[in-house]
């Protein structure tokens, strides 16, 4: 009898550790492997076993740890080409990067945060950065950077009450791409202002096409694409219900209604806006100059040129882009050894080649492209390129800004009451 | 010391087999909805996720989230979805059923392939389903344009009114196998001399459907309805890759909308009440299904 129960404590004790050794072996696993694809193309042939690859990595020097959200190949090929010329330069410190798609990067930054499981550098997208220097997980790099030449707004959007959390990656920001085939076709001349962008749209809407598509889904990348119709009107992010905000909406609802911007934009990503331009569904399009690397891959036929965003009453765009942000609590002085060494000229001017993105610095950025490439507009366009923010609560005043957006789009609200309703929601924000 | 030698009496050996079971609730279950509740009461933001105090407001959350629309919209969406679902995906699903159980020549092949739809990612039929729904290159409004039912194509998803039917649609036919499947197996369960005596004494096919095969099923279909409601009332990937909550925010569900205060917006607190609210409908249904099943079994 009591050899029994000693036998069946036992096993009970044997599952329930063998639980928990099932669990840590996982991780242990996940961690190895992670670990081995991220350096996959640095490590040695002999380090290819997972458990030997941890052991060296730590005698190879102190981990420095990247998470970013860029799926596209390209981008993820030039970064890690500069991480391992970084790791080739020196043995103090090692640094792998971590792919966190962009839908989950917000997620995991805040988890990682309550979690204490950051990595040490964060590459994040500009609008959410102040969010997380009120969460208070980045390091305060006044000083240790030089951004005097950087754009203003760039510097601006990782600036909290006059210090400096960040440096920023690459800046970019919208312009108006169109078809020039089409356009030729039409007999129209390129659009410079709101009244002749909608003569030009109807022109160029057919059966098949459409005049313009902007990405309008409701969330920061649509967003993104209204502020710069919304601010060309001499309205603010802040103060929609008036003359101007207003008449920002009518606008786009009226593209809408008169069949030259389709309804189905508030499904379509800028990815998907491209798709649509260079299948030749649409005449123009409002876009980044991200874009311009797969569309030349993709459709190297296809005649196209960028230009202004047409103004109401004053060119505008807006500015995107990424920030680095250094992590505090985690390995600062690697982070800053590495940032050193990435910010320097030579590895800017690198990465913003093959990333197909705008030096943040303004003296690198107005070298940086031949007089008749596509980017060059991007550049001229970016002197009437604004932040978003910064500010703490900056995504729930976007959510205004989509929805009243979307609700004119979808015909579910008139310009005014679309614009009441968002005022009232940003008030409550922004007190 | 005389109740510690209780315990470990041979009869209750059953309470150390289950104690590891116990154990991975407490921690991977219990755990999380704990400290979902209490983060629920509190007032956590960007702000105070990391640092700084974290305030008890106890109901604040709770009365805010009752006042604002999206959050009414979307309580009132989840529940919506999940009945009109339930419904036609129960018909259909005992409708196929009931054909596949007589024997003809391939039958069990074919009630096989339309397995398939429930065993595609979900996501993957969401995708499918965006594209057959597309206004200006989608399948379903070529197909109503070429038998003239429509002139102009329909905005299937960028309507608020039809998102919600387009959704609906696809999670139909996702869980048209999943009903199919669990009533064809409660069929099996009838005894054939039943329906053997009935045609003896005269009854008629719409007799012994109503005064058999139904009440022999009453177990099966309550399970099937139970799960059939939890599986639907906590949809959050199909409706987040077709319509994302929009457009204008008409198609939110609890999850989704739980989902964008929480991680989108970082209104912890307002997200987890969300999630509370969930559960707790969740809990009703679960126990009302535990209850309906210990029952039928002490019957």
């Amino acid at each position: 009898m009591k050899k029994k129960k000693i036998v069946a404590l036992l096993t009970a004790l044997a599952v329930t550790i063998g639980l928990f050794a099932g669990c840590g072996a996982e991780k242990e696993t996940e961690d190895a492997s992670g670990t081995a694809s991220n350096t996959s193309g640095e490590s040695q042939p002999e380090e290819s076993e997972p458990e030997v690859s941890e052991a060296e990595e730590a005698s190879a020097g102190e981990a420095v740890t990247i998470w970013y959200y860029w799926e596209t190949e390209g981008h993820q090929v030039a970064l890690d080409q500069v991480i391992q010329d970084y790791n080739a330069s020196q043995d103090k410190y090692e640094v792998t990067a971590k792919y966190v798609p962009f839908a989950d990067f917000k997620k995991q930054l805040s988890i990682g945060a309550s979690a204490d499981e950051l990595p040490d550098i964060a590459i994040l997208d500009s609008p959410d950065h102040a969010s997380y220097v009120d969460m208070g997980i980045f390091e305060d790099l006044t000083g240790k950077f030089d951004v005097g030449s950087y754009y203003e707004g760039a510097v601006n959007s990782c600036t909290v009450d006059g210090k400096l959390y960040g440096v920023p990656f690459g800046v970019n920001c919208l312009a108006l791409y169109y078809n020039e085939d089409m356009l030729n076709d039409a007999g129209c001349k390129v659009p410079t202002t709101w009244d002749e962008l909608k003569e030009t749209a109807k022109a160029l809407t057919t059966e098949s096409v459409t005049g313009l598509a902007l990405c309008s889904v409701q969330n920061e990348e649509g967003t993104f694409n209204f502020v710069p119709w919304l601010w060309s009107t001499g309205a603010s992010s802040y103060d929609i219900n008036n003359e101007n905000g207003i008449r920002a909406l009518a606008f786009i609802q009226d593209l809408v209604n008169e069949g030259v911007m389709s309804k189905e934009c508030i499904n379509w990503t800028q990815g998907d806006v491209m798709n649509q331009f260079i299948a030749g569904n649409v005449a123009m399009m409002e876009n980044g100059p991200w874009q311009i690397p797969t569309m030349q891959a993709e459709a190297p036929e296809l005649n196209w040129k960028v230009t202004l965003i047409p103004k109401d009453s004053e060119y505008s765009s807006v500015l995107g882009g990424e920030n680095y942000a250094v992590i505090n609590g985690g390995n600062v002085e690697g982070a800053l050894d590495f940032l050193t060494y990435s910010t320097s000229e030579e590895q800017v001017k690198f990465m913003m080649d093959k990333f197909g993105y705008i030096s943040a610095n303004q003296s690198i950025a107005e070298t940086q492209f031949e007089a008749d490439s596509p980017y060059q507009p991007f550049v001229e366009e970016l002197k009437y390129a604004m932040p978003r923010g910064p500010l703490a609560e900056w995504p729930s005043v976007s959510d205004a800004i989509s929805l009243a957006f979307n609700q004119v789009i979808t015909g579910t609200a008139t310009p005014e009451d679309a614009a009441a309703e968002a005022q009232a929601t940003i008030d409550s924000i922004v007190k | 010391m005389g109740k510690m030698k209780k315990l470990f009496r041979y009869e209750n050996i059953g309470i150390l087999f289950v104690f590891p079971a116990f154990l991975y609730m407490l921690i991977f279950v219990g755990y999380p909805i704990i400290r979902n509740i209490i983060l629920s009461f509190q007032d956590v933001n960007a702000g105070n996720l990391v640092k700084g105090t974290k305030n008890f407001i106890l109901f604040d959350n709770y009365m805010e989230l009752f006042s604002d629309n999206v959050f009414r919209s979307s309580l009132s969406n989840t529940l919506r979805y999940t009945v009109l679902c339930l419904v036609f995906q129960f018909i259909i699903g005992f409708a196929l059923a009931l054909f596949f159980n007589r024997k003809f020549t391939l039958a069990k092949p074919i009630r096989g392939i339309l397995l398939v739809p429930w065993m595609i990612p979900v996501t993957v039929t969401a995708l499918m389903f965006k594209l057959l729904f597309a206004t200006d290159i989608g399948v379903i409004n070529y197909l109503l344009r070429s038998l003239h039912l429509i002139d102009t194509n329909v905005e299937w998803l960028t309507t608020p009114g039809t998102a919600m039917f387009a959704l609906i649609c696809a999670n139909v036919w996702i869980g048209i196998p999943f009903n199919m499947i669990l009533i064809s197996t409660g069929l099996t369960t009838i005894p054939g001399e039943l329906y053997e005596s009935a045609s003896i004494d005269g009854a008629n096919k719409v007799q012994t459907f109503f005064r058999i095969t139904l009440p022999l099923l009453k177990p099966t279909v309550e399970s099937v309805l139970v799960l059939g409601f939890i599986y639907t009332f906590k949809v959050y990937d199909l409706v987040y890759v077709m319509t994302s909550g929009g457009p204008v925010n008409s198609t939110h569900m609890l999850s989704t909308y739980s989902y964008k205060l929480s991680f989108e917006m970082f209104k912890y607190s307002k997200g987890s009440a969300v999630a509370n609210v969930l559960l707790l409908i969740l809990l009703v249904v679960g126990m009302s299904y535990i209850k309906i099943t210990t029952e039928g079994e002490e019957k």
